[in-house]
């Protein structure tokens, strides 16, 4: 298929732009297969709008014919007509930027709201912009992906005792929205592996996320266990989680879901780790809300955030309906438990949910940055990403198709990752020293997640993105952003190593509305940034005066 | 009265102090005159020194034979003390009711104190009427300053020399006194140098519900307008609680008697409604159950942060007058000495850079507040802890300071003080050892010989070591006038003075350090550059070699 089928008017000159925190402007607006492209027309301010269509979350457009004459389309002489009528354009974009366009002519209005609407829900992945995304500065035949799960394990000396990885999922048979290789107890076969995969929901076996140093203790995470209705068990599922707690007399089961979803949850063939049959493991119910009802919450609290009938009550009672801080209360306060576990109780824990891709993953991170140091400097975040979301499988496709303001039926969107990086950021705002990437980190992830130049974020597991040659044709985000003259913008200029488990609290009285990001394109976030900008400026200046001290004196 | 009387048991061995977020410490506990003092004897723990009149209410508790008293402090702060000895318990408790209770102003601790400090600049000199005016003489020579109330007798809220419309003389403003509530006739709290335009502040009308009115008022505030010009009057209360006034003999400038002037109705509470929004805030804010429904739906129905809104709207409004309108301003609301004040004050932050800076902020609160009447020590007599009935306390003043906050948070550059600064105030406002906010108007400050016999918080506060810490190291200064957003969106719960307590600071209060130690660094590391970069020019005038490559 052409991209061009789909642009009737490709260019528009004399539109003007109005956008959030800047002065209207008058320019040409182009649309291309990808973007959107306006450019002013002042030539000493020359400002420039670049937009992938795929930001788009939602299109509005009003028209009107000044002259008063309706039903005059595609007439002889209709040019004429047509001068005298205009149409604007609303613009809803996913990273929650609003823009508006007035185009004079409502053919040309009309021609370029339907580009923009065919062309920001493509869901043809490899037509998506990444595969076309070719920056002189970067070559595709760099190394795609920071770390894979074999180097992981290789420079994880303490693990190699009792830990081996496996490649029983070379080919995705067993799992498909497992890596080709995981890190497994060192006493359990592959075929034990491929017996307890038909166990759990989607072939997720409980496998190795996260080695504690300090005590030797680990977190597992899998899916659920088909135990069903009539109380199905599996051995090899029960061999498998008594390896991992070997040696110590329990461990921890932290399930995502309330004792009553769970029996709920057997009637539709999956279940939870019953006591008779593990008889080690002690669970630990916390019920996460997911799917469906976190997509409400957000599109509740963006609306919230949009409301401007400067009313307080309206707006408090706004932001407790969207319920949008309980879910980023329980997350924390959740990941708080799993890391509690862990590193003051002294034992190992498996956490899962249902499928294991969203909640499990959101804990199992949140618990890694509370305990481990070494995920908190900007590389090791990053890594931390690509372990736990990238590779093992958190369905970002799925997950991320829409925003807050598309008007189309929600399928399986559902802001899991927006939720993770909000409670960083609280995280970030309690320890202000202790994490060494920035906020301005968190609000790229937050944007980039939903619409990209990178293949990071495309497809929903690794077996898709082998399948469509993402890591061959695309180039990797987490790469870009570690480059010297992106990573600057995301270090955090206060960071000192803690060695520390930094706890966050979970009172609600101690947990902010985002604001950078739920409010970023508002009057008060600008000046915020400037200080940002100012200590920025500041802490590069302090670095080049540094260098050019040595060199002087040298 | 000798406060030896009220002491029965001066001092108890083994009381164990608990503190929120700090070790435990176990120790001596002393009551003087004053003080609740608290000490371990050993040099590396810190000592407990609480002013009896920051305590806000205590509470007893027995298990067995021993005792705690629980303190709450009027900065919000709860602490516990466990007391070994049933009498010494009850004994130590009665002591510190009656001695935080004290009505009489002469027997407080700024009466008492004596600094230990040495005073560079006495902070009663600071700040003085006859000084502000030579500012203002040198830019307009339309105002002047007037002695009609040398002795307090024409407004005894007023301080005694006021600026007024240089045509307007005193026995205008005598008559004008009559006519307005209090005798607080309208003056002039800013000039706006930009464009001459000025605000003024005032007490009601006196019009009572038969409409009297008074030519020499409406004389005095036309002579602050431009020819063909009309002015604003912003009245802080709503349309209908200013009719009302009229049954009790206020009232509102009538479209008729002052057709030159719009008047603008908004709604900021007042005295009880406010201090009980306080109560209710902080009790959410002490919550403990883990809920975020629970603690949202409190923190509404407290509805501070509509306060906040209301008055932070008002004083913008005031602002927009004059400076987007380029028109005069009254302000008034019932008395004048309260919700007046907030906006007033809250206008000159918006327009005036000096009042951003710290001695400019010392000098608004000097003038805005205490000369202007504001009764600090009717509303703060109590805070949120207190259990006996409310009479005139209201935290008029701390909202004003949390107002300042939003802008501050909103502006992080435009201030020259941070935010220790504004927790600073808050603090000495409710129990000091300065005399700076003791007495409700300049004519009881005046019979108390305040300036005689106590000590100002400002020449405790300006010297460099203070100075150094309410600093605000990001601060360049920004003359332009300073828009606050107020979409409720916008605005934010003041974790600094409200979740102070039950919150560990120590990571933010690390950061903070880290940042000033970064940006002093940065300053050394310039200056250092600068003068090799002279060095290095010196050596390539003097050695032409090193010219060559």
């Amino acid at each position: 298929m052409e991209f061009s089928e789909h642009i009737k008017t490709a260019n528009v000159e004399d539109v003007e732009l109005r956008q959030p925190l800047q002065p209207p402007s008058r320019g040409t607006l182009c649309i291309t297969g990808h973007h959107l492209l306006f450019s002013d027309r002042e030539a000493d301010t020359s400002r420039h709008l670049l937009l992938l269509l795929r930001n788009i979350d939602a299109i509005e457009k009003s028209v009107e014919n000044l002259l008063g004459y309706p039903g005059f389309l595609s007439k002889a002489g209709h040019s004429e007509r047509m001068t005298g009528s205009s149409g604007t354009i609303t613009i809803k974009c996913k990273d929650l930027r609003v823009l508006q366009f007035d185009i004079p002519g409502m053919e040309q209005c009309l021609n370029i709201a339907h580009s923009i609407e065919t062309l920001s829900c493509l869901d043809n992945v490899s037509e998506m912009y990444p595969f076309f995304y070719r920056p002189t500065e970067l070559r595709l035949q760099y190394h795609w992906g920071l770390l894979a799960p074999e180097q992981h394990y290789n420079q994880t000396k303490e693990l190699h005792k009792r830990w081996r990885l496996s490649s029983v999922n070379q080919d995705y048979s067993v799992c498909s929205s497992y890596p080709p290789a995981v890190i497994v107890p060192k006493s359990i076969s592959d075929e034990t592996l491929k017996k307890a995969a038909k166990f759990r929901q989607g072939g997720r076996f409980p496998v190795l996320c996260y080695y504690h140093r300090k005590n030797g203790m680990v977190i597992m995470r899998s899916s659920q266990p088909l135990v069903g209705a009539n109380r199905k068990r599996c051995k090899e599922d029960e061999l498998l989680l008594q390896a991992v707690i070997d040696g110590s007399d329990k461990g921890y089961i932290i399930d995502t879901r309330s004792s009553q979803q769970v029996q709920q949850a057997r009637m539709t063939g999956g279940g939870f780790e019953s006591k008779s049959c593990y008889s080690g493991w002690k669970r630990l119910h916390k019920q996460m809300e997911r799917g469906k009802a976190l997509q409400e919450s957000l599109i509740k609290l963006v609306e919230a955030c949009g409301d401007e009938s400067q009313n307080m009550d309206r707006w408090l009672s706004k932001l407790e309906n969207s319920k949008w801080l309980s879910h980023v209360q329980t997350a924390l306060s959740t990941a708080g438990l799993l890391a509690e576990c862990v590193e003051r109780d002294g034992h190992s824990a498996l956490v899962h949910g249902y499928e294991g891709t969203d909640c499990s993953l959101l804990i199992s991170t949140l618990a890694q940055l509370i305990m481990d140091p070494s995920c908190r400097t900007l590389e090791g975040f990053l890594s931390l990403l690509e372990r736990e979301w990238i590779q093992a499988g958190h369905p970002f496709q799925q997950r991320c198709a829409h925003s807050a303001y598309s008007h189309t039926r929600l399928q399986q969107e559902s802001p899991v990752f927006l939720l993770l990086l909000d409670c960083v950021w609280q995280l970030w705002r309690q320890f202000p020293l202790a994490l060494g990437f920035s906020e301005a980190l968190l609000l790229r992830l937050a944007t980039e997640v939903y619409a990209s130049d990178y293949g990071t974020f495309l497809c929903n597991s690794d077996q898709e993105r082998c399948a469509l040659g993402v890591k061959d044709a695309t180039h990797c985000l987490f790469q870009a952003l570690l480059k010297p003259t992106e990573r600057e913008v995301y270090l955090n200029p206060l960071y000192e190593l803690n060695q520390l488990a930094i706890w966050p609290s979970v009172h609600p009285q101690s947990l902010q509305l985002w604001r950078g990001f739920f409010l970023r394109w508002t009057q008060q976030a600008r000046h915020l940034e400037e200080v940002q900008q100012e200590i920025r400026n500041m802490v590069n200046e302090w670095v080049r005066v540094t260098q050019s001290d040595a060199t002087t004196i040298q | 009265m000798e406060f030896a009387e009220l002491i029965k048991t001066p001092r108890v061995d083994g009381v164990v102090l608990h503190r929120p977020f700090m070790p435990t410490v176990e120790g001596t506990l002393c009551l003087t005159g004053h003080h609740l003092i608290l000490s371990s004897r050993q040099d590396n723990t810190e000592e407990l020194w609480l002013l009896h009149s920051n305590i806000d209410s205590i509470e007893k508790r027995f298990v067995g034979s021993l005792g705690s008293i629980i303190v709450k402090c009027k900065d919000l702060r709860v602490i516990q003390l466990d007391i070994p000895g049933m009498e010494e318990c009850l004994n130590i408790a009665s002591s510190v009711e009656a001695l935080s209770t004290l009505d009489s102003v002469s027997l407080m601790y700024p009466f008492f104190y004596r600094p230990m400090f040495e005073v560079i600049e006495d902070g009663w000199n600071l700040f003085l009427p006859q000084d502000t005016f030579k500012d203002l003489e040198s830019m307009t020579d339309e105002w002047r300053l007037s002695e009609v109330n040398k002795d307090f007798s024409l407004c005894p809220t007023y301080p005694p020399l006021v600026a007024v419309p240089k045509h307007i003389d005193d026995d205008v403003l005598k008559k004008v006194a009559t006519f307005r509530h209090g005798g607080r006739f309208p003056v002039l709290s800013y000039y706006h140098k930009k464009n001459g335009m000025v605000m003024m502040r005032a007490g009601q009308p006196l019009t009572g519900t038969n409409g009297r009115r008074c030519k020499e008022d409406e004389k005095l505030i036309n002579a602050t307008l431009r020819p063909g010009k009309r002015g604003y009057i912003i009245d802080t209360r709503t349309i209908n609680v200013a009719q009302q006034a009229k049954a009790r003999g206020g009232g509102i400038e009538s479209e008729g008697n002052y057709p030159q002037w719009r008047r603008i109705h908004k709604g900021i509470e007042r005295y009880n409604v406010l201090q009980e929004s306080l109560i209710k805030l902080v009790e959410a804010c002490n919550d403990q159950s883990h809920s975020m429904d629970r603690w949202l739906s409190k923190l509404e129905a407290s509805n501070w942060q509509t306060h906040v809104k209301e008055i932070l709207t008002t004083a913008c409004l005031a602002a927009q007058c004059i400076d987007r309108e380029g028109a005069s301003v009254l302000v008034h609301g019932t008395e004048g000495t309260d919700s007046t004040l907030q906006v007033t004050s809250l206008a000159q932050i918006i327009l005036d850079p000096t009042c951003r800076t710290i001695k400019g902020f010392q000098g608004l609160v000097e003038r805005e507040w205490l000369q202007a009447g504001h009764p600090f020590q009717q509303r703060c007599a109590q805070s949120a802890y207190s259990n006996s009935k409310p009479r005139q306390e209201a935290p008029v003043f701390l909202l004003f300071l949390d107002c300042v906050w939003q802008i501050l948070r909103q502006f992080p550059c435009s201030f020259e003080f941070n935010e220790a600064f504004l927790v600073l105030l808050f603090e000495h406002t409710y129990a000091s050892q300065f005399g700076t906010f003791l007495g409700n108007s300049a004519a009881e400050k005046t019979r108390l010989c305040l300036r005689e016999k106590t000590v100002s918080l400002w020449s405790w506060v300006n010297r460099p070591q203070e100075l150094e810490r309410l600093t605000n190291p990001l601060y360049e200064a920004n003359s332009l006038v300073i828009w606050p957003s107020v979409a409720p969106q916008s605005l934010l719960l003041w974790e600094g003075v409200f979740l102070r307590w039950n919150r560990s600071s120590k990571c933010l209060d690390e950061a903070y350090d880290e940042m000033v130690h970064i940006i002093e660094y940065n300053k050394e590391l310039q200056t250092k550059v600068n003068s090799l970069r002279r060095q290095l020019a010196q050596l390539e005038t003097e050695d032409p070699l090193l010219r060559t490559p």
